[in-house]
């Protein structure tokens, strides 16, 4: 038997579980989880709309309601607990979360249902499974009905959710996922794969107009945040996966051990990291060309570790990207003197609707609507 | 005449002496073996936070001479990143909100200075419990986290460039450090605080105002944490509740590190700033000699554990020390 | 000596009230907490590993001294232990477990006490070595529980958690160790006045590294049961164990200058802890809120603590004057 893990799943076996579950989950959606799923899903659908400061659109409401009668029928008059456990609170995806999760429970009860929304989560610099736990306790001896869960270790959460779902509580995991064994219904937002692959993409057009190529390869480095988030992992490892076709294998990872960075969930250090990531950077074999930053956290750090170094690596020569928010990257972006150009993330709409897990590019779209400073 | 060379020579050997031994070593073997590592880029990131780590443990250093502690700095400096924050978001530039956050943390470490003095509580628990109350409050004071501050928050860490070279924070160190080592080394206050620390009964019946003097330590260490906050938090366009909760590790390390003792009386300010120069090394050194950053803590505990056993080894052939064992 | 006596008691009593307080309290408002499998399975259950290193800690604090690593040495002894367990089985596992446990607390111990360097430097020097050997040999990962774990964490025996009944046995016999033996009598005097002890024959380094090795110990079968109970730990598991514990500690009235202290007051600090954690996470109040109840009960139990113990030390002070008086005519 194998105690320590380097990832806690293979890659393949994830990726036939997605395909069978993608069935799954419809049903699950519509039978069990119920009001819960809109609940969440309106919840981090809208979330995400609220770091965009757009106002919701009005086709992710529409799915709400038309979703939500399905289940009315078992539930009508009863009060509905839905309890949402975030990863860290206090930390921009997040808090998008909750203003997310606290509108979608508006939104229901101005539908007529009488849901009641609890929402906590551990501080960020304490966002440890523990936390977690204790708090999954707490809600499981209260008997909420529902549970949606972003995981800080996917492993060390299943026994808890499982002894939850013992109990009759429906487990949704959103953002990160835990052991599948352990949850009713996992809300992926877009695909490993499309994650990974929209980043590789986007960077290897950047790095091309730049002057990179098959002829003149470059060096890349990733900062992810600790090695247990399930998702941030599995694009992670989808990137090195995709680096080593020949389509990209321009792109090289000299050295796992330095190149990729897990600072942690704290603030400080990840802008510590992402500094000195920054000052690796620059032209030459033994410099590095190109940085992904794939949480929303080390995204934006890298944006500004680069407009607060000295002596910045030429912005023609170098590539910053990231997954993360609009809000946190919009000024980087915006910027003509700061290489970090775009972001990935999932179409809010996919999310709401999560039947086609389509990511875009939102380059394009965004920059409009966003005011100049 | 060779017996007062010797002497000199003796008062060389100190703590002090061997960290800055160790240091131009460590800085000669990343010369070597760590290619890039003097680019200007990485200098003056390393610069940046060896600036703020120095600043608070300037305060730290105050308060650990008068053998207390305060392990609520973290916590601290996390409120006085929000409450500068706030302000920035209103525009107001760095000459309002850095005065204001200083001020705050005077008041807020003051607090801890009155627990321990006035109600005789440990100081090691009177912050504990502070800690606690910092972390708590914080959050529900603001909603989360305060985001797209604006250009004249980031200011300081964005443009704000000493002959275009060096970070601006660099000049609030050396204005620290420069003002910290005149007043450490000439002034009378400085001198009470030594006192206190190795005999708090003996200095008080020698007519120093022993509560006093600890009060306005915490005090002016405070208005350090707000200088350090400032650093910290103009990082970035986003301020987080808890941006440095934990560091007050880092921070008590780099005073012990520079041969300061927990027990009191004794350490100089020297010895810290190469203390927190160290600390500040680590982890970018060992990412430029290709290890993963990872390792650090362990790298920086290893540094701290050899330092001290040295010098305590050496103290002890120096002398019968008369700390008991076992004591903090 | 009566009136020590005297006030330990009367201070543990308080202990007690708040307790019953704090416990009605919450029961009133959600009697959710007061079903048995609540109260069982995740008031006491969640509690067990602070409480056990709160075991040691009290000696430790006893004598003068703190220990700062203590969470650190957990994980660190929980995660060699299950990479050996992955290699050779678990029975290696717990065995690797605990002597790594004993390998850190004997480091500290003799850093300690023979070296003498002080404790707090010590235990914040090893705090950062130890996290960032966990770090730096798992990179971030996880590692994952075994069975010999699962079966002191994740086991029911009687109905209720196996790692209760070896608190609960734990307790006992550190409180036998402290109140009954040479040994703990030995460990307040050391916290009293060491100099005074050495020359009363007690061999004081000897002693340091004992608690500090039998605090090694402990760490390491809290960490068993804490990976166990989680079936998996990563490197920050034990981040904020530290000053928890300690506030443990503090809370049950034992002095961090050392001298005084006993297991009565840690251990029903423990529970006071473990129903507060527990019930305001029933009552729906955040954990931001928690945080500062936290804060403010220590503050108060301080508080407390300094008036009933300067009271009693003015009255011990009147007491011998009169004593004085008395002889002198």
């Amino acid at each position: 038997m194998k105690y320590l893990r380097v990832s806690p799943y293979a890659l393949e076996k994830r990726h036939m579980e997605e395909r069978r579950e993608d069935m799954k989950k419809r049903i699950t959606a519509l039978f069990a989880a119920g009001i819960l799923v809109v609940g969440t899903l309106a919840g981090c659908g809208k979330a995400k709309d609220t770091d965009t400061s757009a106002p919701a659109p009005a086709q992710t409401t529409k799915d709400e309601q038309s979703a939500a009668p399905a289940d009315q029928k078992d539930t009508q008059g009863k009060k509905i607990k839905i309890a949402v456990l975030p990863k860290m609170k206090g930390e921009n995806y997040w808090d998008a979360c909750q203003v997310g999760a606290e509108d979608a429970a508006k939104e229901l009860k101005d539908a007529g249902y009488d849901v009641e929304l609890l929402y906590d989560g551990p501080p960020q610099d304490q966002a440890t499974n523990q936390k977690q736990v204790d708090l999954l306790e707490g809600w499981i001896a209260q008997g909420v009905d529902a549970v949606a869960v972003g995981c800080v270790d996917a492993s060390a959460i299943s026994p808890t959710l499982k002894k939850a779902q013992e109990k009759g509580i429906k487990i949704v995991t959103f953002d990160s996922d835990s052991e599948p064994d352990a949850r009713d219904l996992f809300i992926n937002q877009a695909s490993y794969e499309g994650v990974a692959k929209a980043l590789v993409e986007n960077a290897a057009a950047e790095l091309k107009e730049k002057g990179y190529g098959p002829e003149n390869p470059v060096n890349i480095a990733i900062m992810g945040q600790t090695k247990t988030d399930t998702n941030v992992e599995a694009w992670n490892s989808n990137i090195q996966e995709l680096i080593k076709t020949d389509e990209y294998n321009w792109m090289k990872l000299q050295n796992p051990d330095s190149d990729i960075y897990y600072p942690g969930a704290d603030e400080v250090e990840t802008q510590t990291q992402a500094g000195t990531l920054i000052s690796r950077m620059g032209e030459g074999a033994d410099k590095i060309q190109c940085a992904f930053g794939i949480t929303s956290m080390t995204a934006p750090a890298l944006g500004s570790q680069y407009e607060a170094s000295t002596n910045k690596p030429p912005v023609d020569k170098i590539v910053l990207t990231g997954v993360a928010t609009p809000n946190a990257l919009k000024s980087y972006i915006l910027n003509e003197q700061n290489p970090l150009k775009f972001g990935v993330l999932w179409n809010t709409m996919d999310l709401a609707i999560w039947r086609c897990r389509r990511r875009t590019s939102w380059r394009q779209e965004i920059s409009p609507q966003i005011p100049r400073r | 005449m060779d017996n007062s060379q010797k002497k000199n020579l003796k008062k060389l050997m100190t703590t002090e002496f061997y960290l800055l031994l160790f240091l131009i070593l460590v800085l000669l073997f990343l010369a070597v073996f760590a290619k890039g590592f003097y680019d200007l880029s990485n200098l003056m990131n390393l610069l940046n936070r060896f600036n703020y780590v120095l600043i608070a443990a300037v305060g730290m250093n105050m308060i650990i001479i008068t053998s207390n502690i305060d392990v609520s700095a973290g916590a601290l400096v996390s409120v006085l990143c929000i409450i500068a924050a706030s302000l920035g978001k209103q525009g107001l530039p760095i000459g309002v909100f850095l005065p204001v956050t200083m001020a705050a943390g005077a008041v807020l470490s003051m607090i801890n200075g009155l627990f321990i003095t006035k109600l005789h509580i440990p100081a090691i628990v009177a912050t504990l419990a502070t800690t606690q109350l910092f972390q708590g409050v914080l959050p529900l004071a603001v909603n989360g986290s305060i985001y797209d501050l604006p250009a004249t928050f980031t200011w300081l860490a964005y443009d704000a460039k000493l002959f275009g070279i060096f970070p601006a924070s660099t000049v609030l160190m050396l204005v620290v450090i420069v003002t910290g080592l005149l007043f450490m080394k000439y002034s009378k206050f400085s001198k009470k605080l030594y006192a206190i620390g190795n005999n708090k009964n003996g200095a008080r019946l020698a007519g120093v105002n022993v509560d006093r003097t600890i009060v306005i330590a915490y005090t002016i260490a405070g208005a350090l944490y707000g200088i350090t906050a400032v650093i910290i938090g103009t990082a970035s366009q986003r301020v987080t509740t808890t941006m440095a909760n934990g560091k007050e590790m880092t921070f008590i390390a780099a005073v012990v590190l520079g041969g300061t003792s927990t027990a009191g009386g004794s350490g100089k300010l020297i010895g810290t700033v190469i203390g927190a120069f160290i600390l500040s090394l680590v982890s970018p050194a060992i990412n430029y000699l290709g290890i993963s950053p990872d390792w650090s803590d362990a790298i920086m505990g290893g540094i701290i554990i050899l330092s001290v056993v040295a010098s305590a080894v050496n103290i002890k052939k120096k002398r019968r020390i008369s700390a008991a064992p076992g004591g903090r | 000596m009566k009136t020590v006596k005297k006030l330990k008691f009367t201070f543990n009593i308080a202990l007690l009230l708040i307790l019953i307080v704090i416990f009605a309290a919450i029961s009133i408002l959600n009697p959710v907490f007061l079903s048995p499998e609540y109260l069982l399975n995740v008031v006491l259950r969640n509690v067990v590993e602070l409480g056990l290193i709160s075991l040691p800690m009290t000696l430790i604090i006893i004598t003068g001294g703190i220990d700062l690593s203590v969470g650190n040495i957990m994980v660190l002894s929980a995660m060699v232990g299950a990479m050996a367990a992955g290699r050779m089985g678990s029975v290696a596992g717990v065995i690797v477990t605990f002597l790594v446990g004993l390998a850190c607390g004997l480091f500290n111990g003799i850093i300690i006490a023979k070296v003498k360097v002080p404790a707090m430097v010590t235990t914040l020097a090893s705090m950062f070595l130890f996290l960032g050997l966990t770090r730096g040999m798992t990179g971030g990962d996880s590692v994952y529980a075994f069975p010999a774990a699962e079966a002191v964490g994740s086991k029911l025996f009687l109905g209720i958690p196996v790692q209760i009944f070896i608190y609960m046995i734990c307790a006992v016999l550190f409180y036998i160790l402290l109140a009954k033996s040479t040994f703990g009598r030995r460990l307040f005097g050391i916290g009293l006045n060491s100099n005074a002890t050495k020359y009363c024959g007690v061999d004081i380094e000897k002693m340091l590294i004992r608690i500090y090795a039998l605090s090694g110990l402990m760490c390491a079968l809290a960490a068993l049961i804490m990976i166990g109970r989680f079936s998996s730990l990563r490197y920050d598991a034990g981040t904020n164990i530290n000053l928890k514990v300690i506030t443990i500690v503090v809370l049950g009235g034992t002095s961090i200058l050392g001298g005084t202290g006993d297991l009565k007051g840690t251990i029903l600090a423990t529970l006071i802890i473990g129903v507060l954690n527990s019930g305001l996470t029933v009552l729906n109040i955040p954990i931001d809120t928690q945080t500062i109840v936290h804060g403010t009960i220590l503050i108060i139990s301080l508080i407390a603590y300094e008036i009933v113990n300067r009271r009693t030390s003015s009255k011990r002070l009147k007491e011998v004057k009169t004593e004085l008086l008395k002889k002198t005519g």
